[in-house]
């Protein structure tokens, strides 16, 4: 009752905020946006008329599976961009404010207040992740050539469990600063080093959840999901789930100034 | 051709439209921003993508 | 019997003792202010009681029950910043906090509107909270603390932040709840806890001073003050009176003297006494207990 009574306020928050419409729009446009230009570059090169007589343009046109990963690429880091900025002031606003105390002296469970707040933002994150692969799919197989949906919708789930990372390791961050700016900045800079790690050792940390979008591709080109990509999601999910609990404790021992 | 580039761009500047109504409504609601509200009109409209963006992100106070 | 204990108290942060081994009780039906100047503890105190904050040592019973519940349940709390969510309405805000305190749909939304009701915000509640004034945003916040019927309603400097007429408004308001509730509320202006409260507890640095009803408080004040007027101001007037033992202090003000006393009954018959015999033709001769500013003064800076 209570978790559904925040759930539905942060809704109705992201809906007053305009967030249901602009965040699926840029997350679209973010995903048709690559493979649009790959598909129209030698056309607008050849059309702009400054090509040598007699010179070739040789651009190879990208395969589908190749157009279709450039969705997830611009995804992967714009579309993180977006979900860590709109969610950087998710208690650490309220914590600064002073609306924190107000509805935490009611008996709110901490709990209750923290996985509510990350569930409705997570649900207006798949629904614009769906909503932009799809898209995506559309473009690129009118351009490019045939990719079964099934495959496309196989693989946004999986991708949503990468952002479910992301915004816990922002929760994480929100639940004891009270600057949604430094939120973000720690945030970014904590999935940059990350990355960074990963593809270091990536031969030995064969799990990372980092590698789900690799994995990903691996798997729009063979269609065979590998055995990495449930276990690279599997560990997402797991490190999710500790990062939400650490949140709550931390907000739990939160004393406001 | 032409019926390509109508079937696949036009929903894109149908879209990049919405933005920039959506984003303009929000500004014209809103009590105060962060700097004088014409800046972020000129923002809005002529700053692409990234014009309603970050006026989502930045321009609101409060 | 209390509906609410405060045991041995004590807050610190980062070694510093903001609170110190406070223990006080409230009686059903009160209305208690703890006064205090600026930095005295009052806002750590009442977030202990509302449950906001764990204090570092000792604890906090209602209905001297052992192990209560969360304490939250009992108690409707104002911080001294209220801050909402300013794109709700007064009535969704209201709606909201009383679900979070597991009312009903419905029964939140009756208790809303009869608390906007009490606290005259029938005809705004449509409004988001942006646009309300400091006045209406500080009645809106004594209302979400009343949503979940609390037996003990606290409020953080409910009226040091308003203009004359929201405060006049504020005070009114407070003095409506008391008829049917206990009231615990912190000032620092003293003039606000002798208009509506019964008991006062005044803290400095941390530390309870004084605690007790305010008459109480007053008639236990040792020196008071004796207030002198003449047609024509006397001769040697200070020089005469600073003679007697039972004089302490005499202050000379527009239309007479204040002379503070020990011992009123000795000081009395000696005033009078010497008045007689010099023949000085006096207008007014008054009694006046201490001011609660006086106590508070000399309490705080002993
Ligand atoms: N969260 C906190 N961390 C560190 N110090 C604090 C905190 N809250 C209050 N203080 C300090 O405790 C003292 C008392 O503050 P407060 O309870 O707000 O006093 P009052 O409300 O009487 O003005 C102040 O010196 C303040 O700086
Ligand atoms: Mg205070």
């Amino acid at each position: 009752m209570q978790w559904q009574t925040i759930y539905k306020k942060e809704m109705l928050d992201h809906w007053r905020h305009f967030k249901w419409i602009w965040v699926p729009i840029v997350f679209i446009l973010f995903a048709v946006m690559d493979p649009l230009t790959a598909y129209f570059m030698p056309i607008i090169l050849e059309s702009a008329g400054n090509v040598p007589e007699g010179a070739t343009i040789d651009i190879p046109t990208p395969s589908v599976g190749e157009a279709m990963i450039m969705s997830f690429n611009q995804l992967n880091m714009l579309g993180v961009l977006i979900a860590v900025v709109i969610s950087m002031g998710l208690i650490s606003r309220e914590l600064s404010t002073g609306v924190y105390e107000l509805i935490l002296s009611k008996p709110v469970r901490y709990s209750h207040y923290m996985t509510a707040k990350f569930t409705a933002m997570m649900t207006l994150l798949s629904v614009s992740i769906i909503l932009a692969l799809i898209t995506g799919w559309y473009y690129v197989t009118v351009l490019f050539g045939d990719l079964a949906f099934t495959q496309l919708l196989t693989s946004a789930i999986f991708y949503i469990f990468y952002f479910m990372l992301i915004l816990s390791i922002v929760m994480v961050f929100n639940s004891f600063l009270t600057s949604p700016g430094l939120v973000a900045f720690l945030s970014i800079f904590t999935v940059v080093v990350l990355n960074a790690f990963t593809s270091i050792f990536d031969h030995v940390i064969t799990w990372s959840p980092m590698l789900i979008s690799d994995y990903i591709g691996t798997y729009i080109f063979s269609g065979e999901i590998e055995t990495d990509l449930y276990f690279s999601t599997g560990i997402a999910i797991i490190i999710s789930l500790l990062l939400l609990w650490l949140s709550i404790i931390l907000l739990k021992r939160q004393e406001m100034h | 051709m032409d019926d390509l580039i109508i079937q696949l761009i036009l929903p894109l500047v149908i879209l990049q439209l919405i933005l920039i109504i959506v984003a303009l409504i929000d500004l014209r609601r809103v009590e105060a921003t962060r700097g004088p509200k014409w800046v972020w009109i000129l923002i809005i409209i002529f700053g692409n993508l990234a014009g309603p963006i970050i006026y989502f992100i930045v321009g609101r106070k409060g | 019997m209390a509906i609410m204990s405060a045991n041995y108290l004590t807050k610190t942060f980062q070694g510093h003792t903001v609170v110190d081994d406070l223990s006080f009780k409230l009686e059903p039906g009160k209305c208690v202010a703890l006064l205090g100047p600026n930095g005295a503890g009052k806002t750590t105190t009442l977030r202990m009681l509302a449950g906001f904050i764990k204090p570092s040592q000792g604890n906090i019973q209602f209905n001297e029950e052992q192990f209560a519940k969360d304490i939250r349940h009992y108690v409707g709390y104002l911080p001294q910043y209220p801050v909402f969510h300013n794109w709700m309405t007064g009535e969704e805000f209201l709606i909201y906090v009383g679900k979070l305190a597991y009312l009903s749909k419905n029964e939140a939304k009756t208790k809303a509107h009869e608390l906007l009701d009490l606290v005259r915000l029938s005809d705004d509640k449509q409004k988001r909270i942006g646009k309300y004034s400091g006045g209406m945003k500080q009645r809106l916040g004594i209302a979400q603390a009343l949503m979940h019927d609390p037996q003990l309603i606290i409020l953080d400097e409910p009226v040091s932040s308003l203009d004359p007429i929201g405060r006049r408004e504020v005070l009114n308001l407070i003095r409506e709840l008391k008829k049917d509730a206990t009231i615990l509320f912190s000032t620092h202006i003293l003039n606000d806890a002798e208009e509506v409260s019964d008991d006062i507890l005044l803290l400095n640095h941390g530390k309870l001073l004084k605690q007790g009803a305010i008459q109480e408080i007053h008639s236990q004040q040792e020196t008071k003050t004796i207030y002198l007027a003449f047609q024509d101001e006397p001769k040697f007037i200070e020089e005469r009176l600073k003679e007697f033992n039972s004089v302490f202090n005499i202050k000379r003000e527009n239309t007479g003297f204040a002379i503070t006393v020990h011992d009123v009954n000795e000081a009395r018959a000696q005033l009078l006494e010497v008045i007689q015999s010099e023949g000085w033709n006096l207008t007014k001769f008054e009694v006046l207990s201490a001011s609660l500013e006086d106590i508070f003064i000399k309490a705080v800076t002993e």
